[in-house]
């Protein structure tokens, strides 16, 4: 009876193009599109930055080759101050640096930085931070001890240190992988809905087969399909925008399982809600829009207030994306450190077949 | 004779209405039994008991003598359900609708085939078997919905309006259907509001309005009915603008000569004894006769004689 209740959902849900669109299709352009946007430190392109200095100027030339030589602009040379200047008004470059041939910040007359004061902090941090130790080592001499590093930056214990290079695509993989992996609920509860709306319901309540098996029969494909969506979405993100798995296979797979087991009893929870297919159609995807968000599968929970990436804890999002982030991004991240996670996805899937449980009669009315 | 299907007392409650009050019905093996009654008579809740898709509130309800709620599984096999919807799947062709439907009652491999066959045949539609079934006609449609219920080939088969929205030709497809399968030792229990339907399949007759059965026995049985009765309707159409106190009193005039009913503007009498004496009784209360047609005597007048209202307005 199983084989052939899987056989007939996935026949049902291939022939569903709207299904197949929001499941397969747009998460692979959303990762194509917000892996791009986000683009790690290693693929970012330089700042474009315009330099002046008076002509014959040693220092300032010297000043325009150390900002060149970070790799971190793509400095140019302007012909004029107020040239540089419009320059960074219209756009053509991020900022510009002038540099008077009589630069002394002690006497009072330091270098100016032109840049627009609502810019991004991605783009004013560096340039900022940049101009100032460049121009105060040309101008005031190299800091007593040298470039002997003062600081150095270490991972608090228990913390693995990530991938050198982290690239957008490692966040928008995940990310979307989650967002549109617990769409999954949403036709599991829909193709419910359905049955009972055309009857077959019905029919299947009036065979001689137990009701958990009926509704075992119905989560199963759903299941198999979340399986298959995460292998695709994950596949395509190690085949066609090098997404590194640095932690282990295993840790990535018991992640994977546990978010789709999660969905499909989230499925299973919005089914008991009844309604037409309309209703859950509308606020089921509005709710799993506002999961996704407060989970951080569109804008990573680590930029967030406090308190916003407290809330991203209440839904399974969360969890999964905190997972997949350490998996994905620190090297050595094994299934001892994603139990949380796991712990936390399977807990939340209890709650929703319980819930589903408790509204059995629900469920199961014709 | 021994009784296939069996109710006692079996009833059903929403809330505090009683969709089904309290049912005693025996439907012999091998019969057709019809289940005449408007919308919302309680037909489908009673026989989602039988089907087991809702559990009784009382009583009980027995298909070949396993209680459909303490033997469920054994009840269930031996019954074939064909819903008042069109329970199947649009977007599976015939053929992957009954190899899902065959599963469900431990159909596999060469015995589903040979059943698939049988019932695609049954149901005229083996040279369609593998088209998509959203293209096909309501009536083919129907015919699946029937041939899905089939499959199993059960003892008891329950059919829940099955000729709604349906073509006349796959109307008579599904009647020759139904008279083969019992030739071939099926019992069947049809459900319909459509009181022709049931005068030309049925063997039996339960009438049932309001939850009840307020009638139940052979259609002569019925239609002779009860004792003294002619097997005559007579329809008065009251002329005139007429009040409603008007036509109350001419209703309670012809009520004294026979099974009275009323219908808007016109009165169903099924006199006792003379036609005469109901025409002189009407004009007598002073209200104008229009029209007057007398007909032979049909199930429709056996509802209204019992029920004061008439089977169509439900
Ligand atoms: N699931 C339900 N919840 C509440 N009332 C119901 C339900 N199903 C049927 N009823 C009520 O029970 C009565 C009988 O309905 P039903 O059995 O469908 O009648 P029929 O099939 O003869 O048209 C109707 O008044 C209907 O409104
Ligand atoms: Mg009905």
């Amino acid at each position: 009876m199983l084989g052939a209740a899987i056989k007939k959902d996935l026949l049902l849900l291939v022939r569903d193009r709207g299904a197949i669109m929001s499941l397969f299709l747009l998460p692979i352009v959303f990762i194509a599109v917000f892996g791009s946007i986000f683009g790690g430190d290693g693929e970012r392109e330089p700042l474009r930055l315009a330099v002046w200095r008076a002509p014959g100027d040693a220092r300032g030339a010297a000043i325009a080759d150390a900002l060149d030589g970070t790799g971190m602009f793509a400095v140019r040379r302007a012909p004029t101050a107020d040239r540089a200047r419009d320059d960074v008004a219209a756009g053509a470059v991020v900022a510009a640096l002038i540099v008077p041939a009589d630069l002394d910040p002690r006497a009072g007359r330091p270098a100016e930085l032109v840049i627009d004061p609502a810019a991004s902090p991605q783009v004013k941090g560096p340039v900022e931070g940049a101009a100032q130790a460049i121009v105060a080592r040309a101008a005031l001499g190299p800091p007593p001890g040298g470039d002997v590093a003062a600081v150095v930056a270490r991972a608090p214990p228990g913390v693995r240190d990530p991938l050198p290079d982290v690239s957008g695509f490692q966040v928008a993989v995940p990310g979307n992988a989650v967002l549109f992996g617990f769409f999954i609920a949403l036709s599991c509860a829909l193709s419910f809905t359905e049955e009972r709306r055309s009857g077959t319901w019905r029919r299947l309540l009036a065979a001689p087969v137990a009701r958990w098996r009926l509704l075992v029969a119905k989560l199963v494909p759903y299941l198999i399909v979340g399986l298959v969506q995460f292998a695709l979405l994950f596949g395509i993100g190690i085949a066609a925008f090098g997404l590194q798995v640095a932690g282990s296979p295993l840790a990535l797979v018991a992640l994977v399982v546990a978010t789709v087991t999660c969905a499909t009893s989230l499925g299973l929870a919005m089914a008991s809600l009844g309604g037409s297919e309309k209703q859950l159609g509308g606020i089921g995807s509005i709710c799993l829009l506002v999961m996704g968000l407060v989970g951080g599968a569109m804008v990573p929970r680590a930029v967030m207030p406090e308190t916003m990436q407290l809330v991203g804890l209440a839904v399974p999002h969360g969890w999964a994306l905190d997972g997949f982030f350490d998996v994905l991004v620190r090297p050595g991240t094994g299934l001892a450190d994603v139990w949380p996670s796991v712990v936390a996805l399977l807990g939340f899937a209890l709650a929703f077949v319980g819930f589903g449980a408790l509204r059995s009669r629900r469920l199961l009315a014709g | 004779m021994t009784a296939l299907l069996e109710l006692r007392g079996l009833g059903k409650d929403y809330g505090a209405r009683a969709a089904v009050a309290a049912l005693d019905l025996d439907v012999a093996e091998g019969e057709i039994f019809g289940l005449l009654g408007p919308n919302g008579a309680g037909k489908t809740t009673t026989i989602s008991m039988i089907a087991g898709v809702v559990a009784p509130s009382r009583g009980h309800a027995r298909v070949a003598g396993h209680d459909v709620v303490t033997a469920a599984f054994a009840a269930r096999a031996a019954t074939g359900v064909v819903p008042q919807d069109l329970a199947i799947y649009d977007e599976l062709t015939p053929r992957e609708n009954l190899d899902f439907f065959g599963a469900l009652y431990g159909l596999s491999g060469a015995t589903l085939r040979e059943r698939q066959a049988w019932a695609l045949g049954v149901a005229g539609l083996a040279d369609r078997a593998d088209e998509p079934t959203k293209t096909f006609s309501g009536g083919m449609k129907r015919r699946l919905n029937l041939a899905a219920g089939l499959l199993h080939r059960p003892r008891l088969l329950v059919l829940d309006e099955p000729t709604v929205g349906v073509d006349p030709q796959s109307r008579k497809h599904i009647f020759d259907t139904i008279r083969a399968l019992r030739a071939d030792g099926m019992t069947v229990l049809y459900t319909s509001h459509y009181m022709e339907e049931v005068q030309a399949l049925c063997d039996r007759v339960a009438i049932m309005d309001g939850g009840r059965i307020v009638a139940h026995g052979t259609i002569p049985e019925l239609l002779a009915g009860r004792a003294g009765a002619a097997a005559l309707v007579v329809e008065i159409e009251l002329a005139g603008v007429v009040g409603d106190d008007a036509i109350g009193a001419a209703l309670a005039a012809a009520a004294a000569h026979g099974e009275a009913a009323r219908d808007g503007r016109t009165l169903r009498i099924t006199p006792v004894a003379s036609v005469g004496a109901v025409i002189a009784a009407v004009e007598g209360a002073g209200v104008a006769i229009a029209a007057l047609r007398t007909h032979a005597a049909d199930l429709e007048a056996v509802f209204l004689a019992h029920t004061g209202h008439s089977l169509r307005d439900g």
